[in-house]
């Protein structure tokens, strides 16, 4: 029996949600003093934005008791209720088209023989994460304008694109993360038993990959969702999403209807990370 | 029926080159966040038929590069005075003669022949204001249209004063309360211009916007600052006052053109013309709370706003409200050094 084993030779360290994490930084002294830190520093803020969500008053700074009505009122607010529905059909569509190229990608950078050019490869996936995004921006802008102007079109089409765009290495990593979790044995023992490769990646590697395939929709999803700079710069005639809406409304007077806005995407945020975190610390079994 | 000789006497008047024209259709306006009337849309969209689809953008230089990158399919486009002229220059703007409009007779005659867009051939007023001194007068009850407020403040405010973060604005307002003109690139005078803001930068609290909270809650006695922000710090503490300074302070005005590559030309020209009906600009007052520079509008206006001295400059001070012109790049570039030096 001719067993291959087919261990992934490069190790990237650029995963931050790999299990794999060396442990070692936890002993240098002032960790935690520096952990806490930054916590705080992330954190903190957000406290007074969500608290005076809930303001009945007008301020967004003196409180004057509790109050659901910036909920209401965002919930009521036409120009919000618009903007939040094309955001999330810009989000689940780029973050489905995003997980599936991530998919593929992953699989084709883990499930075969090492080969050259392989390490220009992940640089090239993960490439968005590293360019600023307002060169992404308006490098977007510039060709996009080309093909309006020569198309004629002014859908959503390109913001759709571009938010997949960016969200592939979002979900390219906790879906590589799981592949190389996963050890070859039970795809190679199908293998031996004739399955073909279909069937293989249909009955065996799928399901085993799932956690990781909803983990990275999942970021990919809150990724689109919370994006401003490259859909300011894409955006079409008509086509704000929560965010841009929001950034236009910070320019002047600012209610805790923003806040209550605010309060919603974060919500969301924390249970879809949160979910992602649950999927990728779940064992391979 | 009637729709229909309506757009024959549109043709007709198409043909005169000046007349409004119904043209049933869509408007893509382009303009600053949270800054537009629903009901002023909703109004031109009854009366012509027209559906108007508004985009957000925050800033000036937004607006610029989304524009001259091209295929953006706006229509309208409302930039503020000091980017007009870089708007016309880059071929951006089409040449819609706002003055030739029927509407025009009811703009203001300070503002039928500005700098920016002379003699009016590219854009209508949508709104300006003035960067003045918000005083809260339980704290100082002296004179308050100075700019002495922040630059030589009295006793009482020292250390509860704020200065708005924006360069041109305040080095504009110290370069006129020493006796300049803004724009100059006169050193001397520069010099003293610097010394002055690092004399008194001690005396400050904080350069930092968001000042209807604070003097809401009684944060700061005093600021140099936006009038719509003092008219609604106002409406929360009764005691703010807004003072004009008497040597000199800055006014910035928005106004709408329509873009060269505009697909509905004719809609926009219709809307340019609707924005100069007094009671259409009182519209767009009443939402965003700024001044908006049509005769006869103030009729029309909420009661809370008519004859606001926040809204409106007495006329002793009005001499002293100067446009601020796009600088040369050389003074720009001393600007920034100051500036840099009073961050510090």
């Amino acid at each position: 029996m001719c067993v291959r084993h087919n261990v992934p030779v490069i190790h990237v360290p650029t995963n931050p949600l790999s299990s794999h994490k060396p442990f070692v930084i936890r002993r240098i002294p002032g960790f935690a003093t520096v952990a806490v830190i930054c916590f705080a520093v992330l954190y903190i803020p957000l406290a007074p934005l969500v608290a005076y969500s809930f303001n009945a008053g007008t301020s967004i700074t003196l409180w004057e008791g509790f109050s659901l009505r910036w909920y209401e009122a965002a919930w009521r607010n036409d120009l919000v209720q618009e903007a939040a529905i094309r955001s999330v059909v810009i989000a689940v569509t780029a973050s489905v088209c995003a997980t599936t190229v991530a998919t593929m990608a992953a699989l084709g950078t883990t499930r075969t023989r090492p080969y050259r050019g392989q390490l220009a490869i992940y640089a090239i996936i993960n490439q968005p994460l590293m360019v600023p995004e307002i060169v992404t921006a308006v490098a977007l802008l510039i060709v996009f304008a080309i093909v309006k102007t020569a198309t004629d079109y002014h859908g959503l089409a390109y913001l759709i694109v571009a938010h997949t765009a960016f969200c592939v290495p979002f979900a390219y990593l906790p879906i590589r993360a799981r592949l190389e979790g996963m050890d070859l044995t039970l795809e190679t023992a199908a293998a031996d038993l004739y399955a073909t490769p279909w069937k293989i990646f249909h009955r065996v590697t799928l399901p085993l990959l799932l956690p990781g395939i909803l983990a990275g929709a999942m970021l990919a999803f809150v990724i689109s969702l919370d994006d401003v700079v490259i859909t300011e710069f894409v955006k079409s005639v008509g086509q704000d999403t929560l965010p841009t809406y929001m950034l236009g409304q910070l320019r002047r007077v600012v209610t805790p209807e923003i806040n209550a806005i605010s309060t919603v995407l974060l919500g969301i945020s924390v249970v879809l990370v949160t979910l992602v975190f649950l999927l990728s610390r779940e064992k391979v079994q | 029926m009637m729709k229909k000789m309506l757009t024959i006497l549109a043709g007709i008047g198409l043909l005169a080159t000046t007349g409004a024209a119904i043209a049933e259709g869509e408007l893509n306006l382009f303009n600053w966040g949270n800054y537009t009337n629903p009901d002023l849309l909703k109004k031109f969209e009854e009366a012509h038929g027209v559906k108007v689809t508004v985009t957000d953008y925050d800033s000036n230089d937004t607006a610029l590069a989304k524009i001259k990158a091209g295929g953006h399919g706006f229509d309208m486009v409302v930039p503020s005075a000091n980017y007009i002229p870089i708007f016309i220059s880059e071929g951006l703007l089409l040449e819609t003669r706002p003055d030739q409009m029927e509407n025009f007779n009811h703009v203001l005659d300070e503002f039928a022949n500005p700098d920016w867009d002379p003699g009016r051939h590219y854009t209508v007023p949508w709104q300006w204001g003035s960067v003045g001194m918000i005083v809260d007068t339980s704290v100082y009850s002296g004179d308050i249209n100075t700019a002495a407020i922040y630059l030589d403040p009295p006793e009482e405010l020292v250390g509860k004063i704020n200065v708005a973060p924006e360069m041109n604005d305040v080095l504009s307002s110290a370069i006129m309360y020493l006796g300049g003109e803004p724009c100059t690139t006169d050193k001397e005078l520069l010099k003293k211009v610097r010394d002055k803001l690092l004399e008194a930068k001690p005396k400050w609290l904080s350069m930092d916007y968001g000042m209807i909270e604070k003097f809401a809650g009684r944060d700061v006695a005093a600021s140099l600052y936006w009038n719509g922000a003092a008219f609604r710090a106002r409406e929360k503490n009764t005691d703010v006052r807004y003072g004009y300074p008497q040597e000199g302070f800055a006014l910035w005005m928005d106004s709408v053109g329509v873009l060269k590559d505009a697909k509905n030309v004719e809609n926009a020209k219709l809307f340019q013309n609707f924005l100069m009906q007094p009671e259409n600009a009182a519209l767009i007052s009443a939402f965003a709370r700024y001044a908006n520079g049509i005769k006869g509008s103030e009729v029309f206006m909420p009661d809370d706003m008519k004859g606001a001295e926040e809204i409106e400059i007495p006329s002793d001070l009005a001499g002293a409200g100067i446009f601020l012109p796009t600088c040369s790049p050389e003074a720009t570039e001393l600007y920034t050094a100051i500036w840099t030096e009073l961050q510090k």
